[in-house]
């Protein structure tokens, strides 16, 4: 038996049924007020902020093993990854060489189709914080927040790929929908043919789906899938995952296709939270909005300019894929 | 009529914060579904055995405190566990004098009846979460409930 001390257990609650019925009503109140009218956002982010020491406080036994151990790792472990990070940097940088040059040329040959598509133009690295958010749904939680410039509906990579995009936005924190949330949605085309498509989460870390293909769709497994850049919200052509099976019954008319996620969705520790636009850049970051110096923007000035105009109008229409044929004008 | 209550005041808005650090500690994926509600449960306690002290109020802070930290819409959590601890409060006399067993069976329908309402909640705002997963949580809640009330009391009586 559970000891209890109170020793006057018949003292009268008095309103209690009051003061439940006054404390619902606000409760109501607020859930209508916050999902009706967007009024709460501010006395959100202020309570986020009375919330962050606690958030920081759980986290920081976490962050403090991480320096312990980065703290007395050995001189071999070290040097051993001193020479594998040394090897990846030479790959990147040879990877590098080609890399501006292709990407003159994109901007050069977007500029003569007139498509949409955008190099994002402006990256900040934000960390995930240890903290758990819904055990039923696939978020977490960045240490970048409205403060930084970020914004809801914003593109996170991380090294791998597309990460997810952020749903909301605190003062000092943003939390990040994962692309494997049952809830997400991604348009991706497929690297090797073209065909585009929607991936869908799944609930499932390792696993995204594509619900919409027809049976005798050209897709197999080993296909590299990117973003189709279509509906704005991606930057083009940034890996997604590759395909990991691909069923097909004569007696669905569409077929059940599995991706791999290219991020690391259930290991990655840093992202990159994207700019696209040179309109979406916050004034105070270092250079204006109209002259930011993308490294797109460098090679060829007057297809440029071209390009960032074309991009607008374009990206409106390409809000129904299926009404834009590949390479067709804008009007 | 809170004259007496200061006194207590100190355990009970300790036991939530701790309760709170708990509920967003990372937890392994397998594991996570089945972390159950403790704050929940400690603001059950502190209803059963302070309800003069405002147990209501540490209901609804403790609610908006769930809400901001789970990102939910504003109030979920809120509405749930005031109503819930209201319920909890009314049955109060009854628990006193239950078995461990029949406590517990109790604890489980107050928890299924909170869980309940972020359910109805979660759907009338536009995301729902059907996985069967949701509702592991009252089950671990009700078998911790006896140690919880135990850690509790023990605090209690310094």
């Amino acid at each position: 038996m559970v000891a209890f001390r109170n020793s006057d257990p018949s003292g009268r609650t008095s309103g209690l049924l009051l003061r439940c019925v006054l404390y619902s009503l606000l409760a109501l109140g607020l859930i209508i007020v916050d999902k009706r009218y967007d009024h709460l956002g501010k006395i959100r982010r202020w309570l986020s902020i009375v919330a962050y020491p606690a958030q920081v406080a759980v986290e920081s036994p976490f962050a403090g093993w991480h320096w312990f151990r980065e703290s007395v790792s050995t001189r071999d472990a070290l040097r051993e990854d001193n020479a594998r990070l040394q090897a990846a940097l030479r790959l990147a940088q040879f990877k590098l060489q080609r890399y501006e040059a292709l990407e003159a040329e994109t901007v050069r040959l977007r500029a003569l189709r007139t498509n949409t598509g955008e190099v994002a133009t402006r990256f900040v690295i934000g960390d995930i914080m240890d903290v758990d958010l819904d055990a039923f749904r696939e978020r977490v939680l960045v240490d970048k927040g409205a403060h930084d410039g970020i914004f809801v509906g914003q593109a996170v990579l991380d090294a791998g790929g597309v990460f997810g995009q952020v749903a909301r936005v605190e003062e000092l924190t943003s939390e990040v929908i994962l692309i494997s949330d049952p809830a997400h949605a991604i348009p991706v085309q497929i690297n090797r043919n073209g065909l585009r498509t929607i991936a869908v989460g799944t609930g499932d870390t390792s696993r995204l789906k594509l619900p919409y293909l027809p049976t005798s769709a050209d897709v197999v497994v080993g296909d590299l899938l990117v973003t189709s850049g279509l509906g704005g919200g991606f930057p083009a052509g940034y890996p997604v995952g590759t395909v990991a099976a691909v069923k097909r019954d004569a007696a669905q008319s569409l077929a059940d296709v599995d991706v791999r996620p290219a991020a690391a969705l259930d290991r990655s520790r840093e992202l990159m939270l994207a700019w696209l636009r040179p309109s979406e850049v916050l004034p105070p970051a270092p250079a204006a909005p109209a002259a930011s110096p993308s490294p797109a923007a460098t090679p060829s000035s007057p297809g440029t300019a071209a390009a960032h105009a074309a991009a607008a109008p374009a990206a409106k229409s390409a809000k129904s894929p299926a009404a834009k044929p590949p390479g067709g004008r804008t009007p | 009529m809170m004259r007496d209550d200061p006194i207590r005041r100190l355990p009970m808005a300790l036991s939530a914060l701790v309760a709170l650090a708990l509920a967003v500690i990372p937890l392994p994926g397998a594991v996570d579904v089945f972390r159950p509600d403790l704050l929940v449960l400690v603001v059950f306690y502190w209803s059963i055995e302070a309800p003069r002290a405002g147990g209501l109020t540490l209901a609804f802070m403790s609610g908006l405190a769930l809400d901001v930290i789970n990102g939910v819409v504003l109030g979920q959590h809120a509405l749930a566990l005031t109503l819930m601890s209201a319920w909890t409060t009314h049955l109060r006399l009854r628990l006193r004098v239950f078995s461990l067993l029949s406590q517990s069976l109790t604890i489980f329908a107050l928890l299924t009846g909170y869980q309940f309402i972020l359910f109805w909640i979660d759907g009338a705002t536009g995301n729902p979460v059907t996985s069967f997963s949701r509702w592991f949580a009252p089950v671990v809640g009700a078998i911790i409930w006896p140690l919880l009330a135990g850690v509790l009391g023990r605090l209690n009586e310094r």
